[in-house]
This record gives structure tokens, sequence and C-alpha cells, in this order.
């Protein structure tokens, strides 16, 4: 019910494409086309097994990765994660990812939906210039804020702090999310706000009760996208961040490679660390997916 | 979830008292227009407490750093200390810089040869998943690879490509005794390139095909009437009826090539100073390694130059994208 405008678009079409194959469509086999097909079956079959071969390097020693990078673990050992964890600072580092990346995605989409709505809804020179305020954003790579980033918040003695880097993937984020979800509300049925309207709720009531509740899905999307951004980002942190006991996890890992240049690698080590990086992403995409992919479609796709 | 986490911050002012939030002038002056319906003017006056926050972090944090990137660029600067006025000395600095071509040569390649690679390639992917059984699985799987971080891709690259790595050990059945040195430092950036294409198209590919599943199947079935060939199907009505689909892949690809970071960083495991070998460097790497490594005085100045080139580049791709791709929407 929540989102069943946006998912009718969406879906509807699709299924009727499956479905609806005429038999002289469904004859056309050509040999290009098959070797194709085989070509992608393939490239699926390496994508899942590179991901399994991977988990399964983090749990062998880095004698026995090298000796044999086709075995697979005689045992679960936890070795590796255990080194990654203390050695290489990543039971801070994740937990700083955590916290960063759960904080600034809700403070993104709880700042941008409210914004997005008010654009979605009144259409006036202002809206339309706001909307193009903040499109604007879009085009900008980070690095060309990344210094006058940092000595800003060098100034208010915001670099090197969690709560810095916070702010920053908030400001940061909020051009894709605000079109993200203006295009989202806009997808959704006015009647029922009309409706509520009409029976004297106030504009926020609207909004707050009839809106966000209809919303629910696309507001879902917005945020799992945001998760993955900031779960992912590197650039930015790497530059704000200078202190071991604040790196998030892409920090740590690069500091990680570093050290074992001196070292001497460590290469189980280094497959548990990239698996920490992976496997929380894995878990999300095969938990909502299919929402992600929409959601992905429906703001660039139009 | 969500929801409840993010109410208290978003809405608590205007829950307390819509009604005694005065409004800007001019939203009063435009809500007291007749033909608005109540709801709407109500509506108006959400402004503030709605755009405000969103508007005030995205000016601050984004918007006011770029236009200081402009002004630094135009600065001879070493980070702390005073800034002297050089207007576009920075920018002449850099253009003779030899190292700056070459990373920005290198960020040019990534954007038209790899993003032609990405293109051709997802593009053929899209025709042949079209109507293929099991389309979900395969477009599931060849997604996953945005969500990952690419220095993941960096580091295994590392691994894969080693003296003793994987792909020599595979080589070395087939007869090939003296495998070329993948990770020498002017084979990096190409095997970056490499890596970029097996890991971008899924992306671009899962857009493109949301843009052919929404033709209607009667125009392939009017083409198979009519007698069309593949190729005349695809001519006559897929790339019409994609067209602003793949304009807006071109606008995405030119964006996020621009910024590719990560994976140059760490490629093939750092070569022991920490900084990545110049061939392979980009346009983001120059300015990073330039204002924050630490290996020489902070050169704020050229490092900011060469980002708002690159800022300045993507303004005119999609620009020039926007112009091309124009064309008159075909509605179906």
């Amino acid at each position: 019910m929540s989102e069943y405008k946006l998912q009718g678009t969406i879906t509807a079409p699709r299924r009727r494409g499956r479905r609806g194959v005429s038999p002289a469509l469904r004859g056309e086999r050509s040999v290009v086309r098959g070797i194709g097909v085989a070509l992608l079956w393939l490239v699926v079959v390496i994508s899942i097994a590179a991901l399994v071969w991977m988990v399964a390097q983090a749990f062998r020693d880095t004698r026995s990765i090298l000796d044999d990078p086709w075995g697979v673990p005689t045992s679960l050992d936890f070795g590796n994660f255990v080194r990654a964890w203390t050695v290489g600072d990543f039971a801070v580092a994740t937990w700083n990812s955590l916290l960063t990346t759960v904080v600034s995605s809700v403070l993104t989409v709880a700042i941008a939906a409210p914004c997005a709505y008010y654009l979605s809804r009144v259409d006036n020179r202002l809206t339309r210039g706001l909307s193009l305020y903040f499109i604007l954003g879009l085009g900008i790579p980070a690095q060309v804020i990344l210094i006058p980033l940092f000595v800003m918040l060098n100034k208010v003695y915001l670099t090197d702090s969690i709560i810095g880097l916070n702010l920053v993937y908030i400001g940061v984020s909020m051009p894709f999310t605000v079109f993200l979800l203006t295009a989202f509300f806009r997808s959704l049925p006015l009647e029922m706000e009309e409706a509520a309207a009409l029976d004297g709720t106030t504009a926020f009531g609207t909004f707050w009760r009839i809106t966000l509740p209809l919303a629910k899905g696309g507001i879902l999307t917005a945020f799992i996208l945001q998760v993955i951004s900031h779960w992912n980002e590197t650039l930015l942190a790497l530059t704000l961040l200078q202190s071991t006991e604040k790196y998030t996890l892409p920090v740590a890992l690069i500091s990680f490679v570093q050290q074992q240049t001196y070292s001497g690698a460590d290469w189980g080590g280094l497959f548990a660390g990239l698996v920490i990086v992976v496997l929380p992403m894995l878990i999300i995409y095969v938990w909502l997916g299919r929402r992600l992919t929409e959601g992905l479609t429906l703001g660039m796709g139009k | 979830m969500t929801l409840h986490l993010t109410e208290p911050r978003t809405g608590g002012a205007p829950a307390q008292s819509p009604e005694s939030l005065k409004p800007a002038p001019r939203k009063s002056r435009r809500g007291s227009r007749p033909g608005g319906s109540s709801i709407d003017v109500q509506r108006k006056k959400l402004l503030i407490p709605f755009v405000g926050p969103a508007f005030v972090l995205y000016t601050v944090l984004f918007i006011v750093p770029a236009l200081g990137a402009v002004w630094i660029s135009l600065h001879k600067w070493a980070g702390s200390g005073p800034m002297k006025f050089v207007g576009l000395d920075n920018y002449g600095r850099i253009f003779r810089d030899q190292l700056f071509l070459s990373s920005f040569g290198n960020t040019l390649l990534l954007l038209f040869v790899v993003g032609t690679a990405i293109f051709v390639l997802a593009f053929a992917l899209t025709l042949v998943l079209r109507d293929m059984a099991g389309k979900k699985i395969a477009r599931n799987v060849i997604f996953f690879p945005h969500l990952i971080n690419a220095l993941v891709f960096g580091v295994l690259a590392g691994f894969i490509f080693n003296p003793g790595g994987i792909v020599n050990s595979l080589l070395a059945p087939l007869g090939v005794t003296d495998p070329p040195k993948w990770l020498a430092q002017d084979n990096i950036f190409p095997l970056i390139m490499v890596t970029l294409v097996c890991t971008t198209t899924g992306y671009f590919t899962t857009i493109l095909m949301a843009g052919v599943d929404r033709i209607p199947p009667y125009y392939y079935e009017d083409c198979a009437l009519a007698g069309a060939s593949a190729f005349q199907r695809l001519r006559y009505v897929i790339l019409p009826l994609t067209w602003d689909v793949f304009g807006t892949c071109a606008v995405l690809w030119t964006i996020s090539s621009v910024k590719i970071f990560e994976i140059v960083w760490v490629f093939g495991g750092s070569s022991g100073a920490g900084v990545p070998p110049t061939q392979s460097w980009t346009a983001a790497v120059y300015t990073y390694v330039n204002a924050f490594s630490g290996q020489s005085t902070p050169a704020y100045g050229a490092a900011t130059a060469s980002a708002v080139l690159s800022l300045a580049l993507i303004s005119v791709l999609v620009v020039l994208l926007r112009r091309a791709m124009r064309r008159d929407a075909v509605e179906f």
C-alpha cells in the first residue's frame, strides 16, 4: 500500500514484458546471441566465485594462501580476523565506520526529506531555483571541496573528529538525497493529502501523518543508498582523519596495506580486512537488493 | 524505523507551533494571492523549517568550500602562513607541470576510453539480458561490484597480479614462461583501466536495462511482423527509446570518473612511500598528493587549481552532453 503507485509504474511494464513475449519473438536465436549468453553466465559465475574465494582465503594463513591460492580453508580459523582486529586496528575502525555511517545516514535523510517534500509540493520560482541549486552539487567532485573543507574544519577544530566527518557526509549527501526524494514524493498520489487537508489537518500534519508513512519505501531506499556511500567513502575520510583511533574502515585498510610494505605482506590479515569491508554491503544487498536497484534507477533513469 | 529516529530533529519546531511561525515576507505575499487553497498557503509557511536545515548544511559544507576552492586556486599558499594572491599563475604553473599533464591525461583516458568500453559492453549486455532466462539473477550479480569500495579491487589486484600470483600461475601451463611484469610502474594504469571496466559495467547495465524494460513488447512484435532484422530493431526501436537513459548514464560516468581516487591509491599494494607511482596518477590523486602527502611543502594553490580544472571539465562535458543528447523525447 505504502508505495503502490511507484511499484505499479516500475514493475507493471516489466511483468507484461516477460509474459507477453509473442511466439514470433521467442523463436529468434542466433549464434552471436548464444555466445553472448554464455559469456554473461561466465561473468556471473566468476563474480560469485571471486567473492566466495575471497571469503575462503580470509580463513587461511598467509603461507598456505601463497603456496596454493586455490585451496580451501581446512578449518574455521578466525586468526586472521583476530589479527586484523587487533594489529590492524580494525576493531576501532569498524566501530567508527558503523557509527559514522548510521548517524550521518539517518541525519541526512531526516534533513533532506522535509526539504524534498517542500520542493515537490510547492511550485514557484523560488523552489525551482532551489531545486536547481541542489542539483548543482551532484556535479561537483569531492576533490574540489577537499582542501577548503579541511581548512574550514581545521579552524573550528573539527578535523580528526568523527563529528566533523559526520557533518561533512551530511552536507555532501544533500544534493543526491534531496534529488532522489523530490522525485519520489512527486510520484506519490496527492489525493490523500488533500483529503486530510479538507478534514482540517495542518500542513505539517499532512506531511507527518500522511506523506511520510506513504513514503516509507522511498525513504528507506534513500537511507540505504546513503549507508552504502558513507560506508565506502574514502577520500574525505582519508583527508580529514589523522589519528589511528579515529580511522574509518577504508582508511584503516589503506594504512594496513601501507604497513605491509615494511613488515612483509600479511595476506591472511588483508583478506580478513577486505571481508570486513565487503560483507556488510553483501548483507544489505541480499536483504534489500530489489529496493536498491529500483531506487537507483528511479533517481537516475528519469 | 528510520522515521522514528529522524522525527525529533526535523519536525520539532513546526510541530509545536506551525501557526505561530511567522513566514518570510515574500512567502506571505505569495500566500495571500487568490487561487491557492488553504493547505497550499499553510504549506508555503514551512519553507524555513523544512528547507532551511538542508539549505544551510549544503551551502556551508558544499557550496562554500567549492567557491573557496576557486578562491584558493588564485593564491600561492602552503596551508598555513600568509596567502599570496597570484591570479591565474597556478593554472599556468600546473599546465607546465609534466606531472599534472600526465595525471590529467589519465583522467581523460578513464573518462573516454574506459567510458566507451563500459558503454559498448553495458549495451551489449543489456541486449543479451533483455529476454534471457534468469535475467534477474544475472543482473543482480553483475550489479553488486558497484556496492564494493574500489579499494578492495585495488588490493585484490595486488594479489592476483603478483609475480608469483594467480595470473602467472594460470599462464604457466599455457607455456608463458616469461609473463609481463604486471605491476611494473608503466603497466599499472592500463590494469586499473581494465579493472574499472570489469567492475563498473554491471552498474550501467542495470540502469540501461531499466530503460530497455520500459519499452512495451508490442514494438518488438511489430518489428517481427514487419520482418525487421535484429540490427534494424536495435537502430529504429531500442536506441531511440532508450536515448534519454543513455544521456543520463553518460552524465553519471562523466561525474564519477573524474573523482576516481581510491583504486589508484592502493592498486597492487602501495609502492613503499605510500604514494602510487606517478604514471598511474589521476587528477584527483594529483590534488591529494600536492596538498596532503606530507612529502613536500603543500601547494594548496596548485592542488585546488587542478581540482577546479576537473570541475570545469565536468561542467563543459555535461553541458555538451545535454546539447548532444537533446532530442525530442519519444513518448511511449
